[in-house]
């Protein structure tokens, strides 16, 4: 199972001290939380794209491409990936860039955005929102697969014998997780392509989680790509950390009473008992960690949310300290129980390789009748 | 038969809450003479006026708010009673509704009532709560109920024009409809129990 972090990458007033860090500020620390992650031993770093303030991550592969030359393991996702308004042969490139550049060490997580003027943007219509993300992410994964692609489309430009370049790392596509908070559509399209779903799992209820993540994995066995149990699915979580878990509540609460989110709304109290998050000590996070499983399967991957709502740099460092040192070695453990031999781990770009080599010639065209 | 009442008054006690009152026990009594028992369960809004809050903030419900979601999508009929807050249902009676999937309340009946200080306002049951059900696609009833202050004071019967004769009327009305319905039941087949279900799943 992988563990990591999930940016959104907002720039925050620090309400206790009221200051607001600089946009250069943010993007160093964005860096330096993903250098931490690999320091502690976590798995993968995703961060968000946005393109509006408060948020700084505009250009996910430039940053991701600075911290894979800075990083040896580290898995670099995004959290999400805008599938809507990016041209998918823009994606298709920068992503197969930043896989050679990275080794292989890539994957990315599509997702529609949520804010309506963005679209305008970048030449689109929110109401199309499901349709873009169907037609574009048909289209990236052709882009992938074939050498030369003829496509014609209804929001973009056609192409005629066009090629992506460059080509994927040893000719395999970066693996796709989809996420989604509360599209059914979207876990429809995760598991028409046997690509792995990811549900945010914080600011909702677990019985809401619960239900899109049984439907991708109906879903999924429905297409043919395996058993409801082998689906790839990956969940979010929200953490708070000190070793006395009081201290935890004490720090925790003016980040919390005024985050962008949730702010000025229930009480920290109350939004811990009807979420995911978890604000206490590290064998408390680990407790109600695994409870995820109870209601999502034995699943793949599993990102924390730790760097937003103004809480400090130097804060977050120390939390990935307790998440890497303390949390996250018990929960490779404890997950690890009783999982089932036939629950694939999250694909990597080595799994995939060789998956690639052991199907025969023919089957390497799948990708082109799934789109 | 289930009956709910959705009651946005303020004080304790509430005129719209008595309003609410009268105006479910008339439906129940009317449908047991027709041979039919209804549970009534009423919803007052005020006590779920922070939950109500949280729920637009953080976009799902909590605990007890999401309990009165799911008795007023079950109900068979609903009452709503709100008081006249300028010119218009309050804004918590409007949140509460914001919060209801758009397409849950399809085909339901619906009694509009309201409340208020002087009977100028009756007309906020045409001007704003019939086009607010009907968007929602309700079956409302031709019959709303206004309740001024003075006409919880005036002398009348049930056979003059006054508040009782007109909570009567409306409880008749919703009654004949709702037995009418009863016995009408839409078909739901495992195509629209799948569409239900991908429904569901949108809070918003």
């Amino acid at each position: 199972m992988q563990f990591g972090i999930f940016s959104v990458g907002d720039v925050t007033p620090d309400p206790t001290t009221v200051r607001t860090p600089t946009e250069a500020e943010r993007i160093k620390a964005m860096v330096a939380i993903a250098l931490k992650a690999e320091e502690v031993g976590l798995d993968v770093f995703a961060t968000g794209e946005h393109h509006n303030p408060p948020f700084v991550p505009s250009s996910p592969t430039t940053m991701l491409g600075y911290i894979a030359a800075k990083t040896d393991k580290l898995v670099l996702s995004t959290a999400t990936t805008l599938i809507t308004t990016n041209d998918p042969v823009k994606i298709a490139e920068d992503f197969a860039m930043l896989q050679h550049l990275a080794d292989g060490r890539v994957d990315l997580m599509m997702g529609r955005g949520n804010t309506g003027p963005v679209y305008p943007w970048f030449g689109q219509d929110i109401r199309k929102g499901i349709d873009l993300a169907i037609e574009n992410y048909a289209l990236l994964r052709r882009l992938w697969r074939e050498d030369v692609v003829d496509w014609e489309g209804k929001f973009r430009t056609p192409l005629q014998g066009f090629t992506a370049t460059p080509r994927p790392l040893d000719g395999v596509p970066p693996f796709v997780w989809h996420g989604s908070i509360r599209s059914p559509e979207i876990a429809e399209l995760a598991a028409f392509y046997g690509d792995g779903f990811f549900h945010n799992n914080i600011f909702w209820p677990a019985d809401h989680t619960k239900r899109m993540v049984e439907l991708y994995r109906t879903r999924y066995a429905h297409y043919g790509h395996g058993t409801p149990e082998q689906a790839i699915v990956g969940l979010g979580g929200q953490v708070f950390m000190r070793r006395n878990s009081q201290d935890a509540v004490r720090e925790f609460r003016p980040y919390f009473d005024n985050a962008p989110v949730y702010g000025h709304g229930p009480s920290l109290e109350d939004f811990t008992d009807q979420t995911p998050l978890t604000v206490g000590s590290p064998q408390q996070v680990i407790e109600k960690t695994l409870t995820f499983r109870e209601y999502a399967g034995d699943y793949q991957r599993q990102l924390f949310l730790m760097d937003h709502a103004g809480v400090p740099l130097k804060t977050v460092l120390e939390q990935l300290d307790l998440l890497g040192e303390e949390v996250v070695p018990v929960l490779r453990k404890e997950f690890a129980v009783g999982r089932p031999t036939d629950v694939p781990e999250a694909p990597t770009h080595q799994s995939l390789l060789a998956a690639t080599a052991e199907a025969t010639p023919e089957a390497s065209s799948e990708g082109m009748t799934a789109a | 038969m289930k009956l709910v009442a959705v009651s946005a008054g303020l004080s304790t006690p509430s005129s719209t809450r008595l309003l609410a009152d009268r105006l479910t026990d008339t439906v129940r009594d009317e449908l047991a003479d027709q041979g039919h028992k209804a549970d009534v369960d009423v919803i007052e809004l005020r006590a779920l006026a922070v939950a109500i809050a949280n729920n637009l903030v953080t976009g799902f419900p909590p605990p007890q708010l999401a309990a009165a979601i799911e008795a007023v999508t079950s109900a068979d009929g609903l009452v709503t009673v709100t008081p006249v807050f300028s010119a218009s249902y309050s804004g918590l009676f409007k949140s509460f509704f914001d919060l209801i999937d758009p397409g849950a309340l399809t085909g339901k009946t619906v009694l509009i009532g309201a409340t208020g200080g002087t009977p100028r306002h009756s007309l906020v049951l045409e001007h704003a709560l019939r086009p607010l059900f009907t968007y929602l696609r309700t079956v409302v009833l031709p019959t709303g109920v206004y309740a001024a202050s003075e006409d919880w004071g005036s002398g009348s019967d049930a056979h003059t024009e006054g508040l009782p004769a007109r909570i009567r009327r409306a409880g008749r009305e919703m009654a004949s409809i709702l037995v009418a319905r009863a016995t009408d039941p839409l078909p739901e087949d495992d195509l629209a129990l799948s569409k239900k279900k991908l429904s569901d799943l949108r809070f918003d």
